[in-house]
Formats: C-alpha cells, sequence, structure tokens
C-alpha cells in the first residue's frame, strides 16, 4: 500500500474545489448507473422521471448532509429517523391545533435542535460514544413520539402547509430546491468556515485539536444539532407530501443517510468526508430505487441491490486508494 | 577512517559469512526515489549502526528488510541464501525481527498472547488457544531479559522498556538470526540503555546480526562496531567505529560540517509569564517558575521526572490540583487550552502524531488550526490569506518540500515540527512551550530548529525547552530547571548549565 500517496491525495483531493477526485468516481458511478438504466428502461432518461429521483432522494439527502457533518467529526448520529418522526408528530399536531404554520415549522426545527442538543451534550461533555449515545436516543425518541400521538397517526394537516412542500420552485419540486439550497450552506459550512475546519481536525485527531484550541465539545455538539435539525427539516417534507404525521416514520433512515454519505467518501474513522459525495451517493440510491422499480423489480430485489451498490462502492474505493 | 562504501564491498569481511547482505535496494514511491542501490551487510554477532538525516532512507530500508514495503529491485540474502521477502510474516519466518521505535502492541492482550500474536500455540487439533502453555514458553524467553515480567498481565501495564523486552524476546523465541532496532531508544532512561546495551551485547554473542537505527550519535558509539551511512537513498560510506569520531560520522551525514554555533542570550527582565505552585498528582509537586521576555528556558530532568506534565499544565491541556499560571500578572483558567492560546502561549507537544498534527489535513489547516478566526470575515475563511500567511512563515522556515497543499502526514518528522511551530507564529504567541522539539529529528533538522529558537528569542518571544539531551539544554537555554520526581530541585545560568550539575540535580531524590 502506498501509504503516502493515498494521504497526499487526501490533502490535495481536499475541499478546495466543489469536485475533487473522490468526488468525481461517485460521479462516473452514478453515470454508470444511468447508462445501464437508461439502455433497460426508455422512461428512465426522461425529464419527468429524473425530477421524479431528484424528489425521491431529498429526504435521503436532506438527512445525509446532517450525517456527513457528525461522520466527518468522527461520530454518528442513529437516532435521525426517530428525531424526525418526533419533530414531525409535534409540528403537524400543533398545525391541527391551529397554530400558525411559520410556528408549527419553528417547532419542528426546535425539537430537532433539542434532541440534538441533547445527543451532543452527552457525546461532548459525559465523553459517551457517538454510536451508543444515539443509539439510546434512537428508541428515546421513537417512544416520545409513539407516548404523544398514542401510537396514532396525526391527520388534518392544513392544505396551505401541503401547498408549501408540494408546489414548484423554478421549475423544479420545492424539497428538491430546499435541499439543494441545504446542500450548498453545508459545503459552505464544511470548507469556508472555522467549524468545517474544526469538524475535520477534530475527527481527525481529537486529541491533537484539543491542544491546538479547536473548542472539541461544542464542534461536536454543532454537528448533532445540525443533524437534529435536518431531520426535522426532512420530516417536514415529507408531512407536506403525505398530508399525515406517523410516529413511526423516519425507521431505518440513518442506515439510508450513512449509506449515502460513506458512498460519498465520508469515512467512519472521521476526518473526511465530501458534501459533493454525499448528494451524488443520495442520488445513486434513489436512482438505483427508481430504476428498478421501473423495471418492476420486487422489493426484496432491490434491497439486494441496494446492499450490493453499497458494498461495491467500499471495495472499489479501497481499492483506487491503495493505487494512489 | 571511513572507507566508500564501493571498497568495503569489495573487500568484505574475511572469514566469516555474512548473516545478512542488501545488495542494490533500490525503492522509489511514485517517481520519488527513496533509495538508490543501497547495500547493508551485517556479519553474524556484528552490530550495525545504520544512520543518516531523516528522509535519508533509513525507514524504508527496515520496511523492506521487515517485509513492509516490497523493493523495486535488489537482493537480500541469509546466511549466503537468497530471501524472497513479500509480507511481515515471511520476513519472522525468514528469521529477521523488528524492533520498531512505536511499539505495536494491543494494549488489552496479555504478554504472552502479544507475543504469540499471529501465531499462536493450539491444542485440540487447532481449535483451541493453548494459554497456559504460551505463558510457560513467554515465561522461559523472558525471565532473563527481566524477571519482574509476568507474562499472563496486560501488556498495557508495562513500562515502555519493558514492552520493548518482549519485543526482544519474540523475536529470541522466533530463533531471529537479524534483529533490527529502530530508535530504540527514544523513550527509554539512560539506566534502561545501559541494561539494553548489555543486551545487545549478549545478543551478538549468541552471533545474531543487529541492525541498530539512532539519531544519537554516543548510543552508536557505545553499541555498534560499524556504521552504515546513508544520505539521500543512497549509501555515503561504511565506518568503522573505532577508526572514526562522531562528527566525522555527522559530517558524512549531513554532507558538510556543522557549526556548533555558541549560545546567545536575549533574555531581558520583563516577566511574561509567572506558574506557582502547580501541582498534578504524583507527577508535578509544587512547581514555580518565571518566564521572562526573550528568555529561554531550559527544563531538564530524567525521563518520567514530571517536565512534559508541567508543561502541559502550563498550556491548559490537564487539569491541575493546585496552583496559578498568570501571563502579563493576569491569572489564566486552568484546564482550559483555548485559555492558555488566549494568553498568547503555544505548545509543541512531545508525541508529535498524537498530540500535534492532524495527518490528513493540509499544512494550511494544521498551521491555522487555533487562529481560523483570525483569519475569517463574516464568518468565511479567507482561504488566501491562510495560504499567504503560511507560506511566509514556512518558507522563512525553510519547509522542505515548500507544498501548503500537501497533507502533513507526507512531510519528515522535522518538517512537521516546523509546520507546528508555525503554528504558533501564524497565532502571534509569545510563550512558545516547546517539548522534546528535537525528538525524532535528524541532525541537520536539529541545527535548523536550534536557529529558529534563537531567531524567536531574538524577536521578543519567550521560550521553554523541555529535552532530555542535555548539549540541547546547554546549547540554548539561558537559564535550566531541573526536576526529579515532579519537583523542581533547581536553577543553573550561564556556565553552571553543564551535564554534570544537571544530572546531580536530577538524581538528586533517588538514593
Amino acid at each position: 500500500m502506498n501509504n503516502e500517496d493515498a494521504l497526499s491525495n487526501a490533502g490535495r483531493a481536499g475541499f478546495k474545489f466543489p469536485i475533487g477526485m473522490r468526488d468525481l468516481g461517485t460521479l462516473f458511478g452514478l453515470i454508470i448507473i444511468f447508462v445501464v438504466f437508461s439502455w433497460l428502461s426508455p422512461v428512465f432518461l426522461t425529464a419527468p422521471n429524473l425530477i421524479n429521483i431528484l424528489q425521491q432522494s431529498s429526504i435521503n439527502a436532506c438527512i445525509a448532509l446532517g450525517m456527513t457533518l457528525v461522520i466527518v467529526s468522527g461520530g454518528i448520529d442513529l437516532s435521525v429517523g426517530p428525531i424526525a418522526a418526533l419533530a414531525a408528530v409535534v409540528s403537524a399536531s400543533l398545525m391541527v391545533a391551529g397554530v400558525p404554520i411559520p410556528m408549527a415549522i419553528m417547532a419542528a426545527l426546535g425539537v430537532g435542535a433539542l434532541c440534538g442538543l441533547f445527543n451532543g451534550v452527552l457525546v461532548a461533555y459525559a465523553g459517551l460514544q457517538p454510536f451508543i449515545v444515539t443509539l439510546g436516543g434512537l428508541s428515546l425518541y421513537r417512544a416520545l413520539a409513539l407516548i404523544y400521538t398514542g401510537g396514532n397517526p396525526v391527520f388534518g394537516i392544513p392544505p396551505e402547509f401541503r401547498a408549501l412542500t408540494n408546489g414548484d420552485l423554478l421549475g423544479l419540486p420545492t424539497p428538491v430546491v430546499l435541499v439543494a439550497v441545504i446542500a450548498v450552506a453545508c459545503w459552505i459550512v464544511l470548507n469556508k468556515t472555522p467549524l468545517g475546519e474544526y469538524l475535520m481536525a477534530v475527527g481527525g485527531n481529537q486529541e491533537a485539536a484539543r491542544i491546538a484550541g479547536v473548542p472539541v465539545a461544542r464542534t461536536k455538539i454543532a454537528s448533532f444539532v445540525i443533524s437534529g435539525v435536518l431531520a426535522a427539516v426532512a420530516a417536514l417534507i415529507l408531512v407536506g407530501r403525505l398530508g399525515a404525521a406517523e410516529p413511526t416514520l423516519g425507521s431505518l433512515w440513518e442506515l439510508d443517510a450513512i449509506a449515502a454519505a460513506a458512498i460519498g467518501g465520508a469515512s467512519l474513522m472521521g476526518g473526511k468526508g465530501s458534501i459533493m459525495g454525499t448528494i451524488l451517493g443520495a442520488i445513486i440510491l434513489g436512482s438505483l430505487r427508481n430504476g428498478l422499480t421501473l423495471m418492476n423489480v420486487q422489493a426484496f430485489y432491490q434491497l439486494l441491490a441496494t446492499g450490493i451498490i453499497i458494498i461495491a462502492a467500499m471495495l472499489i474505493d479501497s481499492a483506487t486508494r491503495k493505487n494512489g | 577512517m571511513i572507507m566508500s562504501a564501493h571498497a568495503q564491498n569489495a573487500t568484505g569481511i574475511e572469514g566469516s559469512v555474512d548473516r545478512l547482505r542488501l545488495e542494490g535496494i533500490s525503492k522509489s514511491f511514485s517517481g520519488h526515489v527513496a533509495l538508490d542501490r543501497v547495500d547493508l551487510t551485517v556479519s553474524a554477532g556484528e552490530v550495525h549502526g545504520l544512520v543518516g538525516e531523516n528522509g535519508a532512507g533509513k525507514s524504508t530500508l527496515l520496511n523492506i528488510l521487515s517485509g513492509v514495503l516490497s523493493a523495486d529491485s535488489g537482493t537480500i540474502t541469509i546466511d549466503g541464501k537468497s530471501v524472497n521477502i513479500k509480507s511481515p510474516l515471511q520476513a519472522r519466518t525468514s528469521g529477521i525481527a523488528m524492533i520498531h521505535q512505536e511499539l505495536q502492541h494491543v494494549p488489552e492482550l496479555s504478554v504472552a498472547q502479544n507475543m504469540f500474536l499471529g501465531r499462536p500455540v493450539k491444542k485440540l487439533g487447532g481449535a483451541i488457544v493453548n494459554r497456559k502453555h504460551q505463558e510457560r514458553v513467554a515465561l522461559e524467553v523472558l525471565s532473563p531479559l527481566d524477571p519482574d515480567i509476568d507474562p499472563s498481565v496486560p501488556i498495557r501495564t508495562l513500562k515502555v522498556a519493558q514492552r520493548q523486552l518482549i519485543e526482544i524476546g519474540r523475536a529470541l523465541m522466533e530463533d531471529a538470526q537479524v534483529i533490527a532496532m529502530d530508535e530504540p531508544t527514544s523513550s527509554l532512561t539512560p539506566a534502561e540503555f545501559l541494561r539494553l546495551a548489555r543486551l545487545i551485547e549478549e545478543l551478538s554473542a549468541q552471533g545474531v546480526a543487529i541492525i541498530y537505527v539512532s539519531h544519537k550519535m554516543n548510543e552508536i558509539f557505545e553499541v555498534c562496531s560499524r556504521a552504515t551511512i546513508l544520505r539521500d537513498g543512497r549509501n555515503v560510506a561504511v565506518a568503522e567505529l573505532a577508526q572514526t569520531n562522531a562528527a566525522g560520522i555527522t559530517a558524512s551525514m549531513v554532507g558538510r560540517d556543522l557549526v556548533d554555533a555558541s549560545h546567545v542570550s536575549h533574555a531581558t527582565d520583563d516577566l511574561v509569564l509567572k506558574v506557582s505552585n502547580l501541582s498534578r498528582g504524583k507527577a508535578v509537586k509544587k512547581a514555580s517558575l518565571m518566564l521572562h521576555r526573550g528568555e529561554v528556558l531550559g527544563i531538564a530532568g530524567l525521563v518520567g521526572a514530571g517536565r512534559t506534565e508541567l508543561l502541559r499544565l502550563i498550556a491548559g491541556i490537564d487539569r491541575p490540583d493546585a496552583g496559578v499560571v498568570e501571563v502579563q500578572g493576569k491569572v489564566v483558567a486552568s484546564n482550559d487550552p483555548r485559555a492558555a492560546i488566549q494568553a498568547g502561549m503555544g505548545l509543541l507537544p512531545e508525541e508529535r502524531k498524537r498530540d500535534g498534527i492532524i495527518r490528513a489535513r493540509p499544512v494550511t489547516s494544521n498551521v491555522a488550526l487555533p487562529s481560523f478566526r483570525l483569519f475569517s470575515r463574516f464568518g468565511l475563511i479567507k482561504r488566501k490569506r491562510v495560504a499567504d500567511a503560511s507560506l511566509s512563515i514556512l518558507r522563512e522556515m525553510d519547509l522542505r518540500p515548500l507544498d501548503i497543499d500537501r497533507a502533513i502526514g507526507t512531510f519528515s518528522g522535522g518538517n512537521q515540527q516546523k509546520v507546528i511551530i508555525g503554528r504558533w507564529l501564524a497565532a502571534s504567541a509569545d510563550i512558545m512551550l516547546f517539548d522534546e522539539p528535537t525528538r525524532g529529528i535528524d541532525v541537520g533538522a536539529k541545527a535548523e530548529i536550534y536557529s529558529l529558537v534563537e531567531k524567536l528569542a531574538a524577536a521578543g518571544k519567550s521560550i521553554i525547552v523541555v529535552s532530555s539531551e542535555m548539549p540541547e539544554l546547554i546549547r540554548l537555554a539561558d537559564r535550566v530547571l531541573v526536576m526529579s520526581e515532579g519537583v523542581i530541585t533547581g536553577e543553573l545560568r550561564g556556565d553552571k548549565i553543564n551535564e554534570k550539575s544537571m544530572l546531580e540535580l536530577a538524581i538528586v531524590n533517588e538514593n
């Protein structure tokens, strides 16, 4: 293995440009999937279907963006699905009760931020491992959502709210535009702000970062809060689409998000990850599902294909890293 | 006398078969030549030094010998038989053992388990590891080396010197004919070094060929009989150590004579840093000191005397039990690295890899880490300003190569050190806390670090240097504090700063 080359690539590919070498690899993977499916199905490469793919990927992409920041800092957030559920049922019930929509949205984001803060404080100050803390959160927030609703879905979402998330903006579905804006914001955070450098440093070598004066605790908390807030955003998109808020929504979202981030080049060891890569990773997973559905492939086999793609992506990743 | 490499090869050593012979070893990394037709010959029972500046190719050569890397060309023969080493396991089965500078153990496993890692003794048809038998064998091997080591305890409970003995024990257990030691004494006390030297003598009497890599010339002369000198990936010479001296070796390592500059003081009377009664457990007991503008304060002592711990307390890395740190008369919050940095302090940690660098990040990020806020406007980092500042600081320090976008992990130790020093210059720190600034750094880079420390002092910075190398303190310090078992046992100035007085104070508490 040529360690030096791997290192210098990591440094060079870096984050100077929106697209680094690793991102080009992910893009190449996406193109291959596109070529295969447009050959197999005439519908795949049509504008409506491509927009459809983006829309279907938007929720996972939104979650995966927050997940990327957490993973870059050396953590993981398994509790995003239940946070989304809790944010969804709280804001939905407020809306049903007649609370103004902006207030209900703020409430959802507040729930997400609070849950993230709780995760972050336990990780940063109690020194617990992120995996365990958010595994606890996974049950805790789900339980809160179920208790709050008695296990029943919240119906009767006001049409004004639904119009907000189901409308079009600049010719694209609003959720797609929204997630694109969030992606740009996350890219700026990771590449242009001190917080981004701190996330990379804490994930790369926490003790060295602390000695160099990086506010380690605040950095970790920030990553979990962002992840929680983005989970709430994803929840709002879903509630708008479905017109109801189920306390059981968001099941296994964390795994899709981790998969998107990993395909996009984030290292679960921390210190490495790319926003562009994560977005491409989410679109890869989305197009795979879309294409297989177009071809009438059974759900069980879709799952199989997803698993194979994730593992193949990781194998290619590690092989190319070794060869410099 | 230093013979040229080729003359030596032609002659060989009469009457004895070379135990290990490396011939024409070449290795390139993506176009960069690390080794160029290097030869190394060690006869049975010989202790052979391998010296050269960092980046001269010593590590690459050892990695090839131990199967971590494979050579592009060249041959390796053991006792006249050509061997093909493609993996660490093949190196071990060929009788080559490597004692790494940074010992590689599984901390929670027992001594015996670590010794048998990768080739356990099995019973019941291979299904179960026979721990009892492993521990018995381990004890047999280890008791002559150090009777105090219990093979059943977790290896993390042992001292570094003992863990090194375990590596040697493992080599003996596997019947190694060649043992390569990479900087074996970097964390040993002088007493531990003496024991190691005696052990090396015994090994050589048994016919083991030993390759000894070290930056410390006195050790090379004490332990080895011959030394191969590498420079820029090439053989420079093979030296008969009885017929040359340290200055001669150093000169051929760096290809020039090092000017042994004398000490110049820039100290003033301006009190900058005042430390009162700083304590932490048994490591540091009521340490007090003062540091003035432009002053270089050395802290001497044996390994384990509490010097690193004291520095870490001052820098806010660890929590003190008691004591106060004041900068310019203002108390600095304890156990808060950010407060210390705010007050103008910058720590150059002893463990560079663990505590200093973020390996995969570019030089610029490593430089600007404490000062990104200064380099930002409206919350956004001004990359160009970071790059300009890094470039001008590191050009001044002669970073090699001067490529600030490269990951810091790809640089040599000395150059990584320059980047971390540059970090504190970029943060405009006034108080530099240097912990073993030249540890694991070659002679050439050492001289550079020395002149850098002097430049900083001349520029009005105040510097504390912790060092285990007394010549270093004599060269650099205006004043030296000596620590022993957590206590500052004395202060030396001017002519009093010499090895004898430092040693006396360092061992004053030991009976």
